[in-house]
């Protein structure tokens, strides 16, 4: 038997919709794959050289301000790794990120089961909800900021506090920041998780309640458990966010008192744009990515792990 | 057939790949920042003077919204109507001037072809050839005009625009970088009404001035003594802080074998600086950690501050009639002198820098050379809120005219002028380890030991003017 085909041999899938597909030629299929990468080769790029370049600049001294650029190797992560403004920043960050996720966490998911039931005033406030994740963080900043001042602020009013309680003195600076992080961010894990409640099967529910099972038994042991991956992926969310959190922070303190609230973030900042040291800033950068990095895989298991739980206690 | 888009990338050729990826910015990184301007415009401009030489030009300039920016706002028109040169002005607020600024000169952009800026930014952008050497141009005089008169300029201010980027070299040392449009010294503006009520008068000692504030503290009417700067900022440190210090005979650099050696942990500076959070804390603003001048002089204006020790400029805006609570009520004090009568005062100016890399120098010049002229800083100064005009010429004359009812302003201002000059010993890590400086008072304030804060602080920051 002869057959006239070139190229590919050609079978009954080569159909589309009934009709034969058009035929292509061996140069184009050769082209084909390199033409439609394209797109995603250019996002690659500029994805992946500012961040190698950035990677360089850690093993420069390179200065804004200053000539005689050269390669120092790893003098520049020795440097930051024996400053205590390095570990300092690491603490704050870390305090600052763990604190205000599981503060937004706990308070995201009362606020989902609270809104879960169904009434007219559940159905308003989850429409106000929304509100502080309309607003910019650097705004919600400047009006947090006037609303701490002592001396016309009104939370002092408020709490009768007079004009000498400072929210951002250097004890109290950092919690205040982390209310205000709570603030923006609560309503977020509060939508997520409400997501996710209302996802929930209902007959695990209905059988506990046949079975006389209360409503705290039920929570611990079946609501939780299967709205587990729900609040894990906010607290995926919330804590990969919290720990490069800059704006507030810059908005409310610029660090400060001291280095009270000088996160890794502002400290990248305050080393690349307001002193020129852009190799600095750039090791903090690093560095910080390298931490965000190396959580987020960990989380991302444990979601795995959490997932599959939940479709056992499913089944 | 082996494909790249068939077969999974091995761990090498990833490495190699990005190891090539590598070096391009690095290769860029070595040859790119650093590089100084060298192609100085002036010699291209002959013959005679003439302020149409660059008519039809249009100038941009960057400026932060100020007094002086505010008084010279209208005036723009005059000089588009003698040059032929339109001025284009973006205003950037100054919580962000300096970062905007920062960027565009650190990329080599040539958008803006003038700025106001500080004396102590001539050794930040110095150095790396930012700024155009302005000498070439005041030379010239087919570029400058018979009347400019520069040696009119108060001399602490024409020294304060010179270095020659030498470590421990003086300013007014090399060349000319900016040229010098407003200034301010730094004294003590009180509320004179309440003052006279109590019969009191201004301290003439610093530990006076630290009784006196708390006397005046009433934080249950919502009053307090001092007023002064206490931001996470190098700003907190130039005024008040830095002239008292040296009143005090404290410095904040020793040169020492060729070598910048800080200084601001010596035990006068240690003891002044736990006296300075001292008197924040039981005399001055609740949340001082945040305060900027605008705070402290809005403070003086609304009755809340008794005291403010900053610049004279700042705070004399706050006494002109209808512009605050407290106008007219406002007086001047030159402030504490030292232990050995010194009047040391550090003074800031707002001066004008060209950028090296414009491609309008000449009309940038012109634009200067306007701005900080006799005249318009003649009429600057009779709009009433222009303080302290940098030319002698119009202070002798105008300024001293539109003063009036300024108690005390004059008087403070002939005593300081003496032993005015920036205080602050150049270098090029200035804004860093300035702040750092701000930083280590905020945490003397928040409690920590002043002499193990500031030992550490002189540590770190010898190593980094040095290094």
């Amino acid at each position: 038997m002869s057959t006239r085909q070139h190229g590919a041999m050609r079978s009954a899938d080569d159909t589309v919709g009934g009709r034969q597909a058009p035929t292509v030629s061996p140069a184009r299929r050769k082209w084909r794959p390199y033409i439609l990468s394209i797109p995603a080769t250019v996002i690659l790029i500029g994805i992946l050289y500012p961040f190698v370049q950035g990677v360089g600049y850690t093993f420069l001294n390179y200065r804004a301000t200053e000539g005689n650029v050269h390669f120092i190797g790893l003098s520049n992560y020795l440097q930051v790794f024996t400053e205590p403004l390095f570990w300092g920043s690491v603490r704050t960050t870390l305090v600052f990120a763990i604190v205000a996720t599981v503060l937004e966490t706990v308070l995201g998911v009362i606020i989902a089961l609270l809104l879960n039931r169904s009434s007219l005033i559940g159905k308003i406030f989850e429409k106000v909800l929304i509100l502080p994740l309309m607003i910019a963080p650097v705004i919600a900043g400047v009006i947090w900021k006037l609303m701490f001042n002592p001396q016309f602020g009104i939370l002092n009013h408020i709490f009768h506090l007079g004009s000498t309680f400072d929210f951002l003195s250097e004890g109290r600076a950092l919690w205040s920041i982390i209310m205000v992080d709570a603030w923006i961010y609560t309503p977020f894990v509060a939508i997520l998780v409400l997501a996710g409640v209302r996802s929930l099967p209902k007959e695990p529910f209905e059988a506990s309640a046949v079975d006389g099972a209360g409503w705290f038994y039920m929570f611990r042991r079946l609501m939780l458990p299967m709205m587990w991956p729900y609040i894990l992926v906010a607290v995926i969310f919330r804590f990969m966010d919290c720990l490069k959190v800059f704006d507030i922070v810059y908005v409310l303190t610029q660090g400060g008192p001291g280095h009270a609230t000088s996160t890794l973030q502002v400290n990248a900042y305050i080393n690349s744009i307001i002193n020129f040291n852009y190799s600095g800033g750039a090791t903090y950068m690093f560095i910080l990515w390298i931490i965000v990095y190396l959580t987020a895989q960990q989380l991302v298991k444990l979601l795995g792990r959490a997932q599959a739980r939940a479709a056992g206690s499913e089944a | 057939m082996n494909s790249p888009f068939t077969e999974p990338m091995s761990r090498r050729r990833l490495l190699q790949g990005l190891g090539l990826a590598a070096t391009a910015p690095l290769l860029a990184a070595c040859v790119g920042p650093g590089q100084s301007s060298t192609n100085n415009g002036s010699n291209a401009v002959t013959g005679s003077f003439d302020w149409k030489k660059a008519k039809g030009t249009t100038l941009k300039v960057l400026q932060t919204p100020h007094v002086y920016q505010q008084t010279y706002q209208p005036l723009f028109k005059e000089f588009t109507d003698l040059t032929g040169i339109e001025v284009v002005a973006d205003l950037v607020p100054e919580a962000d001037y300096y970062t905007k600024l920062n960027t565009e000169l650190a990329g080599g952009s040539a958008t803006h072809d003038a700025f106001m800026m500080g004396a102590y930014w001539v050794w930040q952008y110095g150095p790396p050839g930012w700024l155009e050497d302005l000498d070439p141009w005041i030379n010239n005089t087919a570029a400058t005009g018979a009347e400019f008169d520069y040696p009119d300029f108060f001399e602490g201010l024409r020294t304060s625009m010179k270095w020659d980027f030498k470590l421990g070299d003086a300013a007014g040392t090399g060349g000319t970088y900016a040229l010098p449009w407003g200034f301010e010294l730094n004294n003590i503006a009180y509320n004179k009404t309440v003052f006279d009520q109590k019969g009191i008068k201004p301290a003439e000692t610093f530990d006076n001035l630290i009784q006196l504030a708390i006397d005046l503290t009433d934080r249950g009417n919502d009053r307090y003594g001092i007023a002064f700067r206490g931001s996470k900022s190098w700003a907190t440190i130039h005024p008040g802080f830095m002239t008292q210090l040296a009143r005090e005979g404290g410095k904040d650099y020793e040169v020492k074998d060729g070598k910048l050696t800080a200084a601001m942990n010596s035990q006068v500076a240690v003891d002044f600086t736990k006296k300075w959070a001292d008197l924040a804390k039981k005399a001055g603003p609740t949340s001082w950690t945040t305060y900027e001048y605008p705070n402290c002089t809005g403070d003086l204006g609304d009755g809340k501050a008794m005291m403010v020790y900053d610049a004279d400029s700042a705070t004399y805006p706050k006494n002109v009639k209808g512009a605050s609570k407290m106008a007219g009520q406002i007086a001047w004090h030159p402030g504490p002198a030292g232990p050995g009568g010194s009047m040391a005062t550090n003074l800031w100016t707002w001066c004008w820098g060209m950028n090296s890399k414009s491609k309008n120098k000449l009309a940038a010049w012109l634009f200067m050379q306007w701005a900080a002229g006799k005249d318009a800083m003649n009429k600057a100064v009779q709009s009433g809120a222009f303080a302290d005009p940098v030319r002698q010429s119009v202070f002798n004359g105008t300024f001293k005219q539109t003063l009036g009812g300024f108690p005390g302003y004059l008087e403070a201002f002939e005593a300081q002028v003496p032993e005015a000059k920036v205080l602050f010993t150049p270098q090029t890590r200035f804004l860093e380890t300035t702040e750092d400086w701000a930083v280590a008072v905020q945490s003397i304030y928040g409690g920590a030991d002043a002499k193990t804060t500031l030992d550490a602080l002189a540590t770190s920051n010898t190593n980094k003017v040095n290094s």
